[in-house]
């Protein structure tokens, strides 16, 4: 009786859905909750397609299926995270981007593009900026912190979290080093290994799922925070602070891509400039909390937000700032050896 | 033995396994965006639910394939179990291997195989390789639940039903089937639940055309856990709860 | 038994059960062992010549440490399941029948939300700011919060309300199996209800609990992401291990050699489990 009822109600709601086979369709790949329904709706809208969204929650994930599926993938448009495009570029997984059919590519901010990870911008645009900084709650700590040194002060023992990404982490380790964040170098990585390894007595917890959460359960008191989770969770506790280390932070930058095996690229580069539109970029930033890397979007940002440091960092923030790249399988395999040894605890 | 024992144990641990769903109850009412404050009562993420189609729309898909996988494995592991447990053939050692392989394997490297062998044989993905995959983990859950059941059963039943001229048909129907039916019940439930919270084998054999819901959910990190998914929940158990209300009360209705 | 083509519908039962099998399960898998002997490649995965290099690299001694770890992981999580479990669907078989159902349903209902969402439910109540802690200081039980969050206890606790109904529902169906008058005839018999619990109820609920004991044992020790959520800084089991080869490392080869050790390793366990339970067998009941 039950399954029946639940069926009659599947078949109304799957039959009422449907969408017409003469609409055209813009597959996007992207990660959840990344794109507000209003901007989607807008761009029906304004150029009668319709956009399916379908979500990934990892780029190593993304990239897998993309890469698998090769032919198959009838996705139209992806949101790699930095380095990513560099990778999928460089493995031929991309469609060059035709900058004519391209509007308000100008409105970018300068530092954002024509980045290592895709010279002349040729394959990709970029959506959504954000960096990885130290959080710091200063109802919990004394005394200034201004470094990702200051991670291994004793004072800190057991209030610690870190992201639970191999990359960051050794990151972080390799700038109080002295080295790039991006070093390939094995005896390099060592070192940081050795220098993480004095550290995991003091840390809590991994956290890549909602890295605010361990601050506001009264877990931990310092630790590495995206920018956009430090300013959600400011709302909960006033007291979390986001600090930029003087090592350098570590900035990440999520572009649009257009697969290789694109079905409609057209609708791909028609809704990318849909994007670049000053007031849906601002729209897309303050819905997300992320920022956007429009300058002319900026301008039309409630001023508490554009001038919020966390979310708009100043030059001096990001002194020593650094990109990832693509560091090659190589040292891949160096760096999956020794975070596996530093999360076993051996 | 005396009455009150166990039904007292019975509430205690039906307490301890809705608290949790309590709070989530609590919190998709919960005006504040984040964390642990209580920032008045909203029905804000409600609101925002139902204005999120592609949510909503990745639930229904999420709730039909869990069905559809539900059912199909339970026929399947049915039958799997029987044969197992009745027949005697050759290799039945293997599909018993083949069995607490598929329960054994990783979540990733079931899933990238499974797109290897959908890749293969040139399947679109979508509903269909999502219900050949879901199907298949849940297998082993059915076939396990249900030869539990059997190994306890009277093997003279059959044999009298066959004496009796019953062809192996009828008597799988009229002996065997009422005989294992609270396993198929249960095996049917294991499924379903299965099948409803799956992220990582569906995150590969999923197509553009069928999103469900965990994958959304698993995917909203980045921006981190909205109030918006407890509320879903809320909605989930309500319904739920009410589908079991009406049945329990048809169902004491037609017996009066 | 005759032959089958007397018998159709047994024809067609095997037909459609070795088929399903042969073509999702066997097929992939020889895939997986394919995979697992091939040269890890940085822009296809996978690519020839052929050697066991992956398989060398399992003898590191890290893996037995992360598998024994995750192993006793999953056997606690088991052990704890069976606990609440077996009195659980003992009581409930006690229920009036026509309720039952109901039971089970509603038993059911909660692991309909989303694990991952539960799992942060479970967050919110086990933090140092987390409603329990509050609870227990505002009655004056305890004067500082405890630290029950990021520890192996939480990881156990969340595998448990995960896992729980895998161990309930089989062992379930054998109780309602349980036939009321062999108790009241070992009762007859003058047997005490220890004894008759040991000698009757036991051995005619074994198969639900070995049942029960297989759907939570074998997923918990696959499970990831509880440790990553629950866990503290260490808490690496092979679950996260062979994802983490799969998609953060690329190394597929490790990945696949790993999964399928895993999967040698685990029949090892309960072939020798099933040799000792059989011993057993012969020399007492």
């Amino acid at each position: 009786m039950k399954k029946l009822a639940l069926a009659t109600m599947l078949a109304v709601g799957l039959t009422g859905c449907s969408s017409s086979e003469e609409t055209q369709v813009l597959n996007l790949y992207n990660w959840s909750e990344y794109m507000p329904q209003e901007v989607l709706d807008r761009f029906t809208e304004e150029t009668g397609i319709q956009v399916v969204y379908t979500t990934y929650d990892s780029n190593e994930a993304m990239y897998a299926r993309l890469k698998l599926l090769d032919d198959s993938a009838a996705y139209d448009l992806a949101v790699p995270s930095t380095y990513y495009v560099s990778k999928m570029r460089q493995e031929d997984l991309l469609m060059p981007i035709d900058r004519s059919k391209i509007e308000g590519f100008d409105n970018l901010s300068p530092e954002l593009v024509n980045l290592d990870i895709d010279p002349e911008n040729a394959y990709s645009v970029p959506f959504l900026w954000g960096t990885t900084g130290l959080g710091v709650d200063t109802a919990d700590v004394d005394g200034e912190v201004t470094a990702w040194a200051d991670l291994w002060d004793e004072r800190f023992d057991g209030r610690i979290v870190l992201t639970n990404d191999m990359r960051e982490v050794f990151h972080v380790a390799l700038r109080v080093l002295g080295h790039s964040g991006n070093s390939t170098d094995p005896e390099h990585i060592e070192e940081a290994y050795e220098r993480l390894a004095e550290l995991m007595p003091s840390v809590r917890t991994f956290n890549s799922d909602a890295p605010r959460m361990p601050f506001l359960e009264g877990e931990t008191d310092i630790g590495m925070i995206w920018n956009g989770e430090a300013v959600m969770g400011r709302d909960a506790l006033p007291t979390l602070e986001y600090v930029y280390p003087e090592e350098g932070i570590i900035a990440w930058l999520d572009s649009f891509v257009i697969p290789k095996n694109a079905k409609n690229p057209e609708a791909a580069h028609k809704f990318i400039s849909f994007v670049l539109k000053p007031e849906i970029s601002a729209l897309i930033s303050e819905d997300i909390g992320y920022a956007t890397p429009n300058l002319a979007a900026r301008e039309l940002l409630d001023e508490s937000v554009a001038s919020d440091r966390a979310s708009y960092p100043t030059a001096e923030d990001m002194v020593n700032a650094e990109f990832q790249t693509d560091i090659g399988d190589e040292a891949l395999q160096v760096y999956a050896k020794y975070w596996e040894k530093l999360k076993s605890g051996l | 033995m005396s009455r009150w024992l166990p039904r007292t144990y019975l509430t205690l641990v039906y307490l301890l396994l809705y608290v949790p769903i309590a709070v989530l109850v609590v919190f998709s009412f919960n005006d504040s965006r984040t964390g642990y404050e209580w920032g008045g009562l909203s029905f804000r993420w409600y609101e925002a639910l139902f204005n999120n189609r592609a949510m909503v729309q990745a639930m229904w898909n999420s709730l039909w394939l869990a069905l559809s996988a539900a059912t199909v494995s339970t026929l399947i592991g049915a039958l799997t179990a029987l044969a197992l447990h009745r027949y005697r053939f050759r290799g039945k050692q293997v599909l018993n291997g083949m069995l607490f392989i598929v329960m054994m394997s990783p979540e990733i490297v079931l899933a990238i195989s499974l797109l290897g062998l959908f890749l293969m044989v040139g399947l679109q993905l979508g509903y269909v390789s999502l219900l050949l995959a879901h199907v298949t983990f849940c297998l082993p859950f059915v076939v396990i639940t249900v030869m539990a059941r059997l190994s306890g059963f009277d093997e003279r039943l059959p044999e009298a039903a066959r004496d009796l001229g019953a062809s192996d048909f009828t008597m799988t129907r009229t002996v065997l089937i009422p005989v294992i039916m609270p396993a198929l019940l249960a095996g049917w439930l294991l499924g379903f639940t299965l099948s409803l919270d799956d992220v990582v084998v569906s995150t590969f054999v999923s197509g553009p055309s069928y999103e469900i819901l965990p994958l959304r959910i698993y995917s909203m990190v980045r921006v981190g856990l909205k109030p918006e998914v407890n509320a879903l929940g809320t909605l989930l158990l309500v319904f739920s709860l009410v589908m079991l209300m009406l049945s329990q009360w048809i169902l004491l209705r037609s017996k009066r | 038994m005759g032959n089958t083509l007397q018998q159709p519908f047994r024809t067609a039962v095997l037909v459609l059960v070795w088929g399903w099998l042969l073509f999702l399960v066997f097929t992939p898998n020889l895939l997986v062992v394919g995979a697992s002997v091939m040269t890890r490649d940085p822009s296809t995965f996978i690519s020839l010549p052929m050697n066991l290099d992956a398989y060398r690299q399992l003898l590191n001694p890290l893996y037995l440490d992360v598998f024994l770890h995750s192993l006793y992981m999953a056997a606690m999580t088991t052990l704890i399941c069976l606990l609440i479990g077996y009195p659980f669907a003992w009581s409930l078989s006690k229920v009036a029948r026509k309720n039952r159902l109901l039971l089970i349903f509603l038993l059911i209902v909660p692991f309909w939300t989303n694990s991952l969402v539960r799992t942060y439910a479970l967050k919110l109540i086990l933090a140092t700011n987390g409603l329990l802690n509050n609870a227990l200081m505002a009655m004056g039980i305890i004067d500082e919060p405890m630290q029950m969050l990021y520890t192996e206890g939480a990881v156990i606790i969340g595998l448990v309300y995960l896992l729980l109904p895998f161990m309930i529902l089989p062992l379930y169906t054998v109780f309602e199996d349980l036939r009321e008058d062999f108790l009241r005839a070992s009762h007859d018999l003058g047997a005490g209800r220890w004894s008759t619990f040991i000698h009757v109820i036991v051995p005619l609920t074994l198969p639900g609990v070995l049942a029960g004991v297989m759907l939570v044992l074998l997923p918990a020790m696959g499970l990831f992401f509880v440790p990553d959520v629950l866990g503290g800084s260490r808490n690496l089991l092979v679950g996260n291990v062979i994802k983490n080869q799969f998609l953060d490392a690329r190394n597929w080869p490790f990945g696949a050699a790993a999964s399928i050790m895993l999967t040698l390793a685990m029949a090892f366990l309960m072939f020798a489990h099933r040799l000792s339970k059989r011993r057993i067998g012969e020399d007492g009941v």
